[in-house]
């Protein structure tokens, strides 16, 4: 084995020592202990990667990256089959919308609420501050979703995992440019309370929701914005994303 | 896997491998995007892997795969010769000290990419050269052979920065120079 080819299989030796029992390297380690060049030219390229190693694992992650990750796969709830058809429309579902999230891979997400949705936080705010009423009150949500769809109002068909768990306040239909879409309002278990707002995705005009949540801030509210199915749902708190997220894991 | 299995995964490799979908794509969002992509795929995929220790592996080899779906689509592969290295590539020179990690980063990015993902399996995660080949699907020898001729094309990126660093010191230590003379 001459250096060239040692230099060549010392490449791909691990800066960290953990190939040093690989039958691999052991020809070309030896001949690095005997031959003083090589050695200084492994000593420098195992330095090299070291500091490679360093400078490239000091690259930032963006914060909300795991939030994102997980509330994004988790809204969609895809891990519960019961049946085997059941199963497979789930799988072919899944696929559909991983092949359409390719097709629109590089659009940007929104960092902004969009009109309907600033309209159904400011009725929010209103109902919050009693300022206006519910249409239909009840503690069994599916009592008022039941309402919502006798009055023509979008209703959710499932609800996030962890909100099914809550009591319900009441709902209130809003009109947006003459689209329906609806609030459900329920009460935390910390004493807050937290809104579902749905509408149908085809009166939406914008593209860019997406099957996993995308988060905005305004003022002190935070909010999801999530589609699924034929449906666009937007949860909103008064307080942090944190809290928020809990909702949608 | 559980719901809580699922987040322990996340936990675990989602830092990984966002800094490896950095290294492959040019933009932040898009490496996010491919990161939350893979976990998408496990979590309607993944659960059919019957081997949990293999988990890490379809990870990684799961957003290689996505980059290069995704890229296909943008640019054609330029043809690259994988031939053998020559010894005065593998000359040590740049000071990878000497620059921050966007620069370090950067260079890399410049590297051509069937350079570019051998090259940040092995320094991100330390993988081994058997199981970057296990990630990147191609024989353990062609690995060797990427992470030799990878190496050498990063040590040129490095070092025309550190030209292009020192020119600009010059220039600067130039014109103070002038500064204090004019």
């Amino acid at each position: 084995m001459d250096n060239r080819e040692a230099k060549f299989i010392l490449s791909a030796y691990r800066p960290g020592g953990q190939d040093a029992s690989d039958p691999r390297f052991a020809d070309a380690l030896e001949q690095s202990r005997r031959d003083p060049i090589l050695e200084r030219w492994f000593s420098e390229s195992i330095a090299f990667d070291a500091a490679m190693t360093e400078k490239l694992r000091a690259a930032e992650v963006p914060p909300d990256l795991r939030k994102t990750i997980l509330a994004g796969v988790k809204v969609s709830r895809p891990l519960r089959w019961s049946k085997p058809f059941i199963k497979r429309a789930i799988a072919a579902a899944l696929i559909s919308m991983a092949i359409l999230g390719s097709l629109i891979w590089h659009e940007t997400r929104p960092t902004h609420l969009a009109g309907w949705q600033n309209q159904a936080l400011d009725v929010i705010s209103s109902l919050v501050r009693n300022e206006s009423s519910f249409d239909a009150q009840s503690h069994n949500v599916s009592e008022l979703m039941a309402w919502l769809r006798a009055n023509d109002a979008p209703a959710a068909r499932t609800l996030p995992q962890n909100l099914d768990k809550l009591e319900s306040i009441g709902c209130k239909t809003i009109s947006w440019n003459g689209i329906p879409v609806s609030v459900i309002c329920f009460m935390r278990r910390d004493g807050g309370l937290i809104h579902l707002v749905t509408m149908h995705a085809s009166a939406a005009s914008d593209r860019a929701i997406k099957r996993k949540a995308n988060l905005v801030q305004r003022g002190h509210w935070s909010t999801a914005t999530w589609r699924e199915g034929n449906m666009i749902y937007m949860l909103a708190l008064e307080g942090s994303p944190d809290q928020l997220w809990t909702y949608l894991l | 896997m559980s719901k809580i299995d699922f987040q322990e995964l996340v936990d675990r490799y989602y830092v990984p491998l966002y800094r490896f979908a950095l290294s492959l794509s040019k933009l932040e969002a898009d490496a996010a995007d491919l990161t939350q992509q893979t976990f998408f795929l496990w979590a309607s995929k993944g659960n059919q892997l019957r081997d949990r220790s293999k988990a890490k592996s379809w990870l990684f080899t799961t957003l290689y795969r996505e980059f290069l779906s995704r890229r296909r689509h943008e640019v054609r592969f330029p043809k690259l010769e994988l031939d053998d290295v020559r010894e005065e590539e593998m000359s040590i020179s740049p000071t990878v000290n000497a620059f921050d990690s966007a620069t370090v980063l950067q260079a890399l990015r410049e590297v051509e990419e069937p350079f570019r993902a051998p090259l940040t399996l092995f320094y991100l995660e330390q993988f081994s050269y058997q199981e970057i080949a296990d990630v990147l699907r191609v024989p353990a020898g062609t690995v060797m052979s990427r992470l030799s001729r990878g190496k050498a094309l990063l040590r040129q990126r490095l070092l025309s920065k550190e030209e292009v660093l020192g020119n600009k010191v010059a220039a600067f230590q130039s014109d103070k120079r002038e500064e204090s003379h004019g």
